[in-house]
């Protein structure tokens, strides 16, 4: 592993992602996660939501990309937590687009925690997402 | 009879060992819009790192079909969660994921369940503990 460094305030490169109908079967089959509420119009109106909602696990798993492009090695991530505070609602039109942002908040041990931001139109869709990362 | 503090420490078996292949990693990467990764491909592939929800959700299946607990998965949400990785997980790695209910607290009709999911290899090398709370509200007539 080539050596990585981080300072607390460090901001990470950030980005976006247009999450489409097609993406959420797409992570419905990879994942296995079947639950209609992520495809079917029926199934998210009978749970009182405006239209289908994106797979939490999905803007988790996208959200980490901010740490594993910034680090390089997918090994140096020792522990990756959120907090699922708003769905992704999903028109069949468009999709929805998700701006992700990190930022290094503290330098410890040789180990560096990015907390990480997930908002989808100015709402943040995770909380508290925090990645702890190996450095050196 | 629903679920209560009582189920705390149950565990259920582990999962029938799951051999994680390139394929699949690719197809989740993909999933992720990592494709480009190339951590992801090749003989040497990783998975991306929250590939372990595939084999923690397998775990979730027993704890959904225990008759004594009541649960429902449409009626559960998912309100965090929590990965720890001793190592990534590899393409070749045959895994199983044991699932523990730890802490369960009861209010009426919902129930806050935190459950934690041991992923180890058939060698019995520990690669990931995954934790999740979610929130279950029992069907009312």
């Amino acid at each position: 592993m080539s050596a990585l460094v981080a300072e607390a305030g460090q901001v990470l490169p950030g980005f976006s992602r247009t999450v489409t109908r097609a993406d959420l079967v797409r992570y419905a089959g990879a994942s296995g996660d079947f639950n209609p509420i992520h495809w079917s119009d029926g199934a998210a109106a009978a749970l009182g939501l405006p239209d289908v909602i994106a797979h939490g696990m999905l803007t988790m798993g996208t959200a980490l990309r901010v740490v594993t492009d910034w680090c390089g090695e997918v090994d140096r991530v020792r522990s990756y937590s959120v907090r699922f505070t708003k769905p992704v609602v999903v028109p069949a039109e468009g999709g929805a687009t998700i701006r992700f942002a990190g930022t290094v908040t503290k330098v410890e041990d040789g180990v560096a925690t990015v907390s990480i931001e997930a908002a989808c139109d100015e709402v943040r869709v995770l909380g508290a997402a925090t990645a702890e990362v190996l450095l050196g | 009879m629903p679920i209560s503090e009582e189920h705390v420490g149950r565990s259920y078996p582990a999962t029938a060992p799951y051999q994680v292949s390139r394929a699949k990693i690719a197809e989740f990467a993909a999933a992720l819009g990592d494709a480009d990764n190339p951590a992801y491909a090749g003989n040497a592939a990783v998975a991306p790192p929250t590939f372990a929800v595939v084999l923690a959700s397998a775990a979730w299946d027993a704890m959904f079909a225990d008759p004594e607990l009541g649960l429902s998965l449409s009626r559960t949400v998912h309100v965090d969660q929590k990965f720890s990785w001793q190592r990534p997980l590899r393409a070749g790695d045959e895994v199983s994921a044991t699932l523990t209910i730890e802490k369960v607290r009861a209010r009426g009709t919902t129930a806050i369940i935190a459950i934690s999911v041991a992923l180890t290899t058939s060698d019995g090398e520990l690669l990931c503990t995954a934790t999740s709370t979610l929130m279950h509200t029992e069907e009312t007539a």
